[in-house]
């Protein structure tokens, strides 16, 4: 039988882990706005940016679409933008506005600062208490769309948590879900086994592309960013072949064909595992997901990587005791028995998924009560 | 008694999850159950061969491909770039 999970129903018939009122800032210039007004109204969550004044082509669009993206998460219940002046805001408007959630606007220009923050803060409140009017109610795991990442990686990773996270992810596919895993560099030079798992050759060709595309990109910056691989201190981890490096990475994508690839931070189209081509750090790598339309995100660490996403909730998952010992503030999930006690990975994996319900119906997350969430949408040219 | 990870149940290695030395009877996790003998030192992190394998045949990892034998490895040896090549390829050239 399918899973299910206790979620919110959103107008164009997606579903939401989550009910937050998102506060946007349009520009780097309103984030203060953005903030005082987060920390006056409970339910609301910051959504702020770097840049977009400045930028343009591709950039300034994948900024515009990024922050639409969050705006029309289905986490999210409803937005207030925070803008400079109106036509830069309403770029970001127009992105949210097929999603059918409200939508309120605050420019600071001609205003100012504290009749914004005044006006927004009144919005705002109105908007959180309309959103507490929803209610959960039962929701297949088939509108589903999670993120799986991993960050602060260690030998135990490939053994424990990313198996474990491969396994959940099997299972969501199996149950009519959608999982992204994303991280273009961590497949340089094994692309070929990822590959393989492509339901054609059109899929096939579009993810070796962005591989090598990505590579050529970092190459004419005149670096070499592979360097030899696996390294000589790989090789004395006990890391034999490029191949065995890349599996521990894409573990956590489960063993499900590739059915499509995405550009940072857009949305699947269809069901089953895709690959999403970002950045590396788990910061900008996260905000892609959110923008893509994750409601979650599964993250494996070994010697520790505290960060979650804003909009996303973000599930920790270790299996090195010492990490687990020494963090344990930063670990959601346990899965040191893997390394420890013999468990399999498919029973480990199972009750991983069993949670993933869990967080899906409310429970929360270390990053979320601990408020350790950033967003950083990714940038690939200068500003002018 | 050094314990060593099976990942997938075609596997043809294990991980050492403790450090084991030339002798040792290693216990054998994960998707598999009981012991080899170690052949040889195997240090933590690195895989021991749980089953005969001839060059030339497939290595097992995650149920998957990490590379191919270069000699032929017995049960309990240490499984590592001696005996193992890469056959990484590019993915434009990946088979269908």
């Amino acid at each position: 039988m399918s899973a299910t999970f206790l979620g919110y129903p959103r107008h164009n018939g997606s579903i939401g882990v989550r009910n937050w009122v998102a506060v946007i800032s349009i520009m780097d210039n309103c984030n203060p706005v953005t903030r005082a007004i987060c920390a006056a109204v409970e339910g609301t969550i910051p959504i702020t940016t770097l840049f977009v004044r400045g930028q343009y082509g591709r950039d300034l669009e994948i900024t515009y679409d990024s922050l639409g993206g969050m705006g029309a998460n289905p986490n999210i219940a409803s937005v207030l933008l925070i803008g400079l002046e109106e036509m830069t805001t309403e770029e970001v408007a127009r992105r949210i506005r097929p999603t059918g959630k409200k939508i309120e606007v605050i420019n600071l220009q001609p205003d100012g600062t504290i009749n914004a923050v005044a006006n927004g803060t009144r919005k705002a409140m109105r908007l959180a208490i309309e959103a507490s009017g929803i209610r959960r109610m039962s929701c297949p795991a088939s509108s589903l769309v999670i993120g799986v990442e991993c960050g602060g990686s260690d030998t135990t990773s490939g053994l424990s948590c990313n198996p474990a996270i491969g396994r959940m992810a099997d299972r969501l596919v199996d149950d009519g879900g959608t999982i992204i895993i994303s991280e273009t560099s961590e497949f340089f030079g094994a692309e070929h086994i990822f590959a393989a798992r492509a339901i054609n050759d059109k899929v096939r060709k579009e993810f070796v592309d962005k591989v090598v595309g990505f590579e050529q990109d970092a190459m004419k910056m005149g670096l070499d960013i592979r360097g030899t691989n696996p390294t000589p201190d790989n090789i004395r981890g006990g890391l034999t072949t490029i191949e065995e490096k890349a599996l521990g990475a894409m573990a956590k994508a489960g063993t499900r064909p590739l059915v499509g690839v995405l550009d940072y931070g857009q949305p699947p189209e269809r069901k089953g595992m895709h690959f999403m081509a970002t950045p590396a750090p788990a910061v900008e790598s996260m905000t892609a997901f959110a923008a893509g339309g994750c409601q979650l995100i599964f993250f494996g660490t070994g010697v520790g990587n505290p960060i979650g996403n804003m909009v996303s909730p973000t599930v920790k998952v270790s299996g090195n005791v010492n990490t687990l010992r020494s963090m344990p503030e930063n670990i959601d999930v346990d899965v040191s028995e893997l390394i420890e006690k013999g468990a399999k990975v498919t029973e480990v994996g199972d009750r991983l998924y069993n949670y993933t319900m869990e967080v899906a119906s409310g429970t929360r997350t270390t990053s979320e009560v601990l408020d350790i969430r950033e967003t950083a949408i990714s940038r690939f040219g200068p500003t002018i | 008694m050094p314990r060593a990870l099976v990942l997938n149940e075609k596997d043809n290695v294990a991980t050492l999850i403790d450090a084991g030395k030339s002798g040792d009877a290693c216990a054998l996790q994960g998707e598999s159950r009981g012991s080899i003998t170690l052949l040889g030192d195997v240090p933590f992190g690195h895989k021991v061969c749980i089953r005969d394998t001839s060059a030339g045949q497939e290595i097992l990892k995650y149920g998957t491909v990490i590379g191919k034998a270069s000699a032929a490895i017995k049960a309990g040896a240490h499984v590592h770039v001696h005996n193992v090549e890469s056959v990484r390829g590019r993915g434009d050239q990946s088979r269908s």
